[in-house]
């Protein structure tokens, strides 16, 4: 494909921490390594000189509450303005717009441009659903994408029932090589380990699940150990759980990104017993290219990312006594858990960077084919038509 | 002036507006049909040739090589209307090389046979952009102040390009 000037939009706050932006920024080094030209335009909270060269300030963002989490937006019309400086001169072949149907700048950047659009959707959340609600007043706005993309067939159902649109599924990238020759680390090996990573306050993690299980697993495998990391307060949970049983679970606090990949790398099994609303499940591609065996709960999004059971073992969600049966069948049976692993890692394949950055750059010449430039809409009114 | 003089005039100035903007939107989306079409039609008429240098290239039975030449030349020379369905039997019969690439009496060209399934990629989504485009624009056509104010102008009504989807 020929190199060609790239704009892309980040909805949220660039140094706070997201699936989105992180998708954005490996993308963006993904796009830069094969050749091409890439500016981002984010929100960003604290002006600091270690951001990228290529990202692009556009103002502060606000936190705006959204049914129980945080989403650091920017929009107004001084964010507007920004963007259509930023679109005017900077060339652009193609605008790619993450999120561009919550009100943000990716929405504000679509507004303002034509010509050659992309479009990813991320949010596929019951909850997130209410800023859809709009849909009429978006719809002539995100009409204007010429192609769209949903990060998975659930962001691609919210997006059929709001916008009556369909989009193509491509999944987020992840760096597989990094996380397959990740270090083995003593700190999170000995006996037999199950390990579990996330905010596990929120109680849609599912980690009471886990801990449930706990019991009944330690019953046929004395020396398992539960390895739990993420941020939270640990102390409710372990309050409730069996005084003698307490030895048998660790919490590790916060890992580094260097951390996580050799935790991914080291525990025998990795556990996502999320209870419900996931669009994607990163952290099991993660895990999965980490060659590490995977059990998760049978929601929709973990289904499809473990292909029904054949990358992964599944378990009924939210029942602890069926996560721990198929726990003790994993931990017992060593040789089907490196089948399994590697099933896993090979299947993770197709949600490498190398891979899907190649299927997005498909779409990217797709929307150029045209030969169109991105240009501001104002100058294609009539009476500015030359 | 009075309120009963300025209503009038500021319903006709907000119709006037709200009617150049559903035009402005009518003539994006048929911008972005024909740009789509442009792409597709491309992408399809590179697949023909492709098929007919395969046929030209490897060891086919008489039967099979004519099959995909003589539906690859459909192919270039339909009729817009027609064109999915001349397109589907070529798909159909690209199949059939597709399908034998293991048997390595038939000499098939392995490098033509990989473009061939790096454009079958880019076909699908060429179609999935283009139908989107299609079904946009046909949903905003049947807005009712867009007919009655006539905003489509002469523009033909975009035909959907039907595809079974297992055949590509």
């Amino acid at each position: 494909m020929k190199k060609i000037r790239i704009g892309m939009v980040c909805p949220y706050g660039w140094d706070t921490p997201g699936g989105v932006q992180t998708h954005i920024r490996d993308l963006a080094d993904h796009l830069i390594e094969e050749g091409h030209y890439v500016s981002v335009l984010t929100p960003v909270s604290y002006d600091s000189a270690q951001s990228a060269n290529y990202v692009v300030n556009a103002g502060k963002p606000i936190s705006i509450p959204v049914n129980g989490s945080v989403a650091k937006i920017l929009f107004g019309p001084v964010a507007s303005s920004r963007a259509k400086q930023w679109i005017a001169s900077e060339d652009f072949d193609l605008l790619h717009l993450h999120e561009p149907a919550i009100p943000s700048l990716s929405l504000l950047a679509c507004s303002a441009a034509e010509g050659p659009l992309v479009g990813t959707f991320h949010v596929s959340t019951q909850k997130k659903k209410a800023i859809y609600a709009i849909g009429p007043i978006l719809e002539p706005i995100v009409e204007k994408l010429t192609a769209r993309i949903a990060v998975s067939e659930l962001a691609r159902s919210t997006l059929k029932d709001h916008f009556d649109t369909d989009a193509v599924v491509i999944p987020n990238g992840i760096d597989g090589q990094r996380y397959a020759n990740a270090k083995i680390s003593e700190n999170y090996s000995g006996g037999h380990t199950v390990g579990f990573i996330g905010r596990f306050e929120e109680s849609r993690k599912g980690l009471q699940v886990l801990i449930d299980s706990l019991a009944i697993v330690s019953r046929f495998i004395p020396d398992v150990t539960y390895l739990v990391a993420g941020p939270g307060e640990s102390e409710d949970f372990l309050k409730r759980l069996n005084p003698q049983l307490r030895s048998r679970i660790k919490f590790l606090g916060l890992l580094t990104n260097e951390e996580k990949m050799s935790f991914l790398k080291t525990v025998q099994i990795y556990v996502a017993p999320n209870t419900g609303s996931e669009s994607f499940g990163i952290i099991l591609t993660e895990a999965l290219s980490a060659g590490t065996a995977v059990v998760a709960s049978d929601i929709p999004a973990f289904k499809a990312v473990l292909e029904n059971g054949a990358a992964g073992d599944l378990f009924i969600n939210g029942d602890s006594a069926d996560l721990a049966k198929v726990l003790v069948a994993l931990l017992r049976d060593d040789e089907r858990r490196k089948k399994l692993a590697e099933n896993g890692k090979l299947s993770a394949q197709k949600y490498d960077w190398q891979v899907v950055a190649e299927q997005i750059e498909h779409i990217y010449e797709m929307a150029i084919a045209s030969g169109d430039k991105v240009r501001l809409s104002s100058e294609n009114r009539f009476w500015s038509r030359r | 002036m009075s309120l009963e003089t300025l209503l009038p005039i500021l319903i006709v100035v907000l119709l006037g507006w709200y009617l150049s903007f559903l035009a402005s939107r009518l003539d994006r989306l048929h911008h972005r049909v024909e740009t789509s079409w442009a792409t597709l039609d491309s992408f399809l008429q590179q697949r023909a040739a492709l098929a007919q240098e395969i046929v030209l290239e490897s060891n086919l039975d008489p039967a099979t090589a004519y099959l995909i030449s003589s539906s690859a030349v459909n192919a270039r020379s339909a009729q817009l209307k027609e064109r999915s369905a001349v397109e589907s039997i070529l798909s159909e019969s690209l199949k059939l090389v597709q399908g034998s690439a293991v048997d390595n009496s038939l000499n098939l060209p392995s490098e033509l046979l990989v473009e061939l399934s790096d454009l079958t990629v880019k076909i699908k989504l060429a179609i999935n952009i283009h139908l989107e485009a299609v079904n946009a624009t046909r949903n905003v056509r049947s807005k009712l102040l867009i007919r009655l104010f006539r905003l489509a102008g002469k523009a033909p009504l975009p035909i959907r390009y039907e595809f079974e989807d297992d055949i590509l």
